[in-house]
């Protein structure tokens, strides 16, 4: 156990290595310039363009380049381009932006695929079997934000009630009830809107693991004992079809940093995505950077956590 | 069974949980009419964040609209589009000139070449009533002030590239013996002074004038390089032009310490920082010295004629007493940063600013809102809202539903209109005010004029008339448009309306082409020495206006037989490996238009180098003289006529085929009206209207929201 974790922790560094070499220079090698060098602008006489990119260390080397931004990355000192503060800070405050959004957005998406999921299976083939299969399909192939849109426009004229941003605009001075009640209120339609394909698509999942596991031997055997259905249903073989659901936490990790740049833009929610998005756009390299190894650190971690995971509820697993 | 249980009834539960929490939200209802105090807000929606709230900092459009009711300025337009003034109340513009005495010119009339024999000459000139030439006479009248100044020694260090290949710069020391040189103050600026001089001194007398005699160089350069170096130390001529701002007295800024001269100075010290990194420093690069004179007067003298100049202080001032070098170092320490490297840029006041403004800052969440509140000191008189809320909101439907709700203001600004097809519907919905505009911009056809046959203004003329631009500005526009003819804003007097726009007519641009050589094939297609007339229009892609031309032109073109293909390219491949390499054919793209008119980078011959912004490569002498004039012309009056000049040059040798200038429309809640007090103590209600350029936000700071819509008398 420990040699697996001591050998695949220096796989993980040696992998966050490539990964920061590769992304620095995809972003770099791309076309475009910082939007603080703005080529195309009268008022910028090359002068002044040298300047910035001197500023920018852009006239460097690329090498030096990665360098310096990692240098800077480790000390804490990396600052955002378009505003001169730092990303750290930024990056957290965006991240305790979404972290809301995502946590209401993994409940929903995990409560309710299990009772959908499980429930189709059971009664496979049957009327609400397939409208599940219809429901979700329909709601995997609908755009996300037209979606949004048609949400929006319904609740706004049918239920007259603000829905953007993360809180309704000049309400802090009310009560503290009324506050929390107002910000769960903002979080449930945007949870919702991105709830909605994971629930389609994990509710599949479910379905299709609990017909696996019901066409296994010891299920019909628990069958042919006379067991009530219940307790084979949800005992014997929805325990077995959990496996591969637990390790799936671990991957969802790196959605913490992901965001939605979508419904983050439509909500007004003042989120990671939709930061990382506006920095990719402006070419402020040390946002993407920085993001993207954050990100990919994450993933790193997530994919650790899953083996550890899967080890735990699978003894048969050994390394 | 209870795991059965558990699965059903928790997502039910979170799922009550959560929709409960719709008992709570306050309704839009309760948050506009049944609130009172949101008559006294003004809220604004943009799709943007705001960077940096500092005026010297940053240039960007959401935070320029922030600074600019944060910050005051030293003069801003009118409703005339005529600069007034604010903290400046008045200004004055003059010139000092300087030229060396050349002693190995002759003067016609004047044996002795003693500098006084010079002035003596001139001011006989001046006093002479045989008014024999009348533009020289015109300058001589203009001289207030003349005298000698004795000649000096001085030596100078500068930066010299030596080599042509490398980039490498030696610092060399440079011994200068300048001899005497006449100083001349006039009244106005005058361009044109020493080309008159020259009719009085020989007309070679400042061209014959060689610098390099009176500089050595501690390393030894060429002669070329010496010479070159000794026009910058020694110009023979020098035009400095003054502006001198009287300040208004007792004017505060939000923290209540008093605005003064001195605060001009920093402002302008603190954009030439190099640490600052300014967006702006190339305007001021011109800027020879910012001198106080007295606490309400600053004297700028600028090292050349740069007619955008008064033009380039309608920038925030900051206030010195908290940003300058003291307050920067005790800020440093407060935080412990280091002082050595702590800039403005990393003040704290960046996102906290402190101006002399008509709004207060108050809060900024980021990519959230920005409040501002009213400055109950401004100079001017408060403005009637009490609040001034920035909400980000970057989605256009959101902000739509928003503005339906009455919790956003206005739909639409000069800078981001309405979208164009809901324009006609929103016009007629009797709830609302409307304003529209012509932005300050325009869309064009570009030709790369050094490729063949584009290098023929008969063709590009051709090319221009057999594109319908009345149909796109129809169909594709809904009308939200107008037809342009040329580089300067339709607003501006600088603007020429005596300019017909081509008219649509494709046989017309048939037998054009074929006074070039193009002639229709068998096939149909325009050929010429065997050659079909083929090439390829390019624009960006994400902008699908410009995509819908892309389609209509190659079609258009199509029709007299011309072979187009199009390409759409990501904006920064486009930018980049095209339109800065000018590897094009014909290019759709768009410029805005500044309310002061400077043509030179996009339109000199010097500017057609890869990565300059003349990428047709337009090349004109008539056009690059004008283009100077128009720069160095300080009189409006003559400046309007250059434009004009230019503008037709322009129109006749089609360098772009000029598409149209987009129209913008913002709508307001009719309750949205101007209050104003009489000097009877009167309240007196107005309608907002728009000044003659369409800007309806010129009153701002009268405006209100009334609790129900007004009847105004003279509307019946």
């Amino acid at each position: 156990m420990l040699s697996f974790i001591g050998r695949s922790f220096i796989q993980k560094i040696i992998t966050i290595i490539f990964v920061s070499v590769i992304s620095f220079l995809i972003i770099h090698l791309a076309p475009g310039e910082p939007s603080q060098v703005d080529p195309l602008n009268p008022k910028f006489t090359p002068e002044v363009v040298e300047r910035f990119r001197k500023e920018f260390h852009l006239d460097e080397p690329l090498y030096k380049q990665y360098l310096f931004f990692y240098q800077d990355l480790f000390t804490g000192k990396t600052v955002s381009w378009k505003d001169n503060q730092s990303v750290l800070k930024k990056i957290w405050e965006r991240f305790l932006n979404s972290l809301p959004l995502f946590i209401l957005g993994t409940i929903l998406t995990w409560t309710l695929s299990f009772p959908v999921g499980i429930r189709s299976a059971i009664f496979r083939g049957g009327l609400y079997d397939r409208s599940a299969t219809f429901f979700s399909y329909l709601l995997i192939s609908i755009p996300g934000f037209f979606f949004a849109y048609i949400l929006i426009i319904l609740v706004v004229t049918r239920f007259h009630v603000p829905v953007l941003g993360m809180e309704t605009f000049g309400i802090s001075d009310a009560s503290w009830p009324s506050v929390a009640m107002d910000r769960i209120w903002h979080l449930l339609i945007p949870s919702v809107l991105g709830a909605t394909a994971g629930i389609a698509v994990l509710s599949r999942y479910v379905r299709s693991q609990m017909l696996e596991v019901e066409g296994q031997d010891y299920v019909r055997t628990a069958k042919a004992k006379g067991l009530p259905p219940d307790t084979v249903h949800y005992k014997h073989a929805l325990r077995n079809a959990l496996i591969p659901f637990v390790t799936m936490f671990g991957l969802i990790l790196p959605g913490l940093i992901g965001g939605s740049v979508i419904i983050e833009s439509i909500f007004s929610w003042p989120g990671i995505g939709r930061m990382a998005y506006e920095a990719i756009l402006a070419r402020d390299y040390p946002v993407i950077l920085t993001v993207n190894f954050v990100s990919a650190v994450l993933v790193l971690v997530g994919t650790f956590i899953s083996d550890i995971l899967y080890m735990v509820v699978d003894p048969r697993i050994r390394i | 069974m209870t795991i059965r249980r558990i699965l059903i009834f928790a997502p039910l539960l979170i799922i009550i949980i959560l929709l409960q929490s719709y008992f709570w939200v306050p309704t839009y209802e309760q948050q506009t009419r049944g609130n009172p105090n949101r008559l006294d807000d003004y809220i604004f929606a943009s799709g943007g964040d705001a960077s940096i709230l500092n005026p010297v900092l940053s240039a960007d459009v959401p935070s320029s609209r922030v600074e600019n009711l944060v910050f005051d300025s030293l003069i801003d337009l009118d409703a005339e589009l005529r600069y007034r003034g604010r903290l400046a109340t008045g200004w004055q513009i003059y010139e000092e000139a300087y030229f060396y005495v050349n002693p190995s010119a002759r003067i016609p009339g004047l044996d002795v070449t003693v500098p006084q024999a010079i002035v003596d000459l001139i001011l006989d000139a001046k006093q002479d009533s045989r008014k024999t030439d009348r533009e020289l006479q015109d300058s001589l009248d203009n001289i207030k002030n003349i005298l000698v100044q004795p000649p000096r020694n001085f030596s100078e260090i500068r930066e010299v590239k030596l080599e042509k290949t490398t980039e490498e710069k030696r610092v060399i020391k440079f011994e200068v013996t300048a001899p005497a040189r006449i100083k001349m103050v006039l009244n106005r600026v005058d361009q044109e002074l020493f080309t008159n001089l020259g009719r009085l001194l020989g007309h070679d007398y400042f061209s014959s004038f060689h610098g390099e005699y009176y500089v050595s160089s501690d390393v030894p350069l060429g002669n070329q390089r010496l010479r070159a170096q000794a026009q910058e130390i020694l110009p023979a001529t020098e035009h400095n032009p003054v502006i001198e701002f009287h300040l208004r007295p007792g004017v505060k800024f939000h923290d209540g310490h008093i605005f003064d001269a001195y605060d001009v100075r920093f402002t302008y010290q603190a954009l030439m920082n190099p640490k600052n990194l300014s967006p702006r420093i190339a305007d001021f690069e011109p800027v020879k010295s910012v001198a106080v004179i007295d606490p309400l007067t600053v004297r700028i003298v600028y090292k050349r004629l740069y007619s955008p100049a008064l033009g380039t202080w309608s920038m925030g001032i900051l206030p010195e007493h908290l940003l300058n070098s003291q307050a920067l170092v005790k800020e440093a320490i407060r935080f412990n940063k280091d002082p050595g490297t702590f800039t403005m840029r990393d003040s704290r006041l960046i996102r906290n600013p402190t101006g002399c403004g008509p709004f207060v800052f108050r809060q900024w969440k980021s990519d959230q809102h920005i409040i501002l509140d009213r400055f109950d000191d401004y100079w001017e008189g408060p403005p009637n809202y009490k609040r001034y809320i920035y909400r980000i909101i970057p989605d256009i439907l959101t902000q739509e539903m928003e503005f339906y709700a009455g919790t956003i203001d206005s739909y639409g600004n000069p800078l981001g209109g309405i979208p164009p097809h809901q324009v006609q519907r929103l016009k007629n919905d009797p709830r609302y005010q409307n304003f529209s505009g012509t932005s300050l911009s325009y869309t064009y056809i570009g030709y790369n004029m050094r490729r063949k046959p584009f290098d023929d203004r008969r063709v590009r003329r051709a090319l221009g008339m057999a594109i319908d631009v009345d149909k796109i500005i129809k169909y594709v526009l809904y009308n939200q448009g107008e037809r342009t003819t040329g580089p300067f804003a339709k607003q501006t007097d600088f603007y020429n309306h005596r300019i017909k726009a081509l008219t649509y007519d494709p046989q017309r641009a048939l037998k054009l082409l074929k006074e070039v050589g193009w002639k229709r094939n068998s096939a149909g297609w325009l050929e010429k020495d065997g050659k079909k007339f083929q090439f390829t229009l390019i624009t960006n892609s994400g902008n699908d206006i410009r995509k819908a031309i892309l389609a209509i032109a190659q079609d258009a073109w199509k029709q007299i037989g011309i072979d187009v293909r199009t390409d759409l390219l990501e904006w920064s491949v486009f930018i980049q490996e095209r339109v800065d390499k000018a590897d094009f054919d014909v290019l759709i793209l768009g410029w805005t238009t500044p309310i002061n008119p400077d043509p030179y980078q996009v339109w000199h011959s010097s500017q057609t180098h890869p990565y300059q912004l003349n990428f047709v490569g337009f090349q004109n002498k008539q056009a690059d003289e004008l283009i100077i004039k128009i720069r160095q012309e300080y009189d409006h009056g003559k400046q309007v006529e250059y434009c004009q000049r230019f503008h037709e040059l322009i129109a006749r040798e089609q360098p772009y085929t000029f598409l149209y200038v987009p129209k913008w429309t913002a709508i307001l809640d009719k309750r949205i009206v101007i209050k104003e007090q009489g000097a009877d103590g009167k309240v007196r209600y107005k309608k907002i209207e728009p000044t003659k350029t369409g800007d309806y936000t010129f009153h701002f700071n009268k405006w209100i929201k009334l609790p129900d819509e007004p009847l105004f008398l003279n509307e019946g």
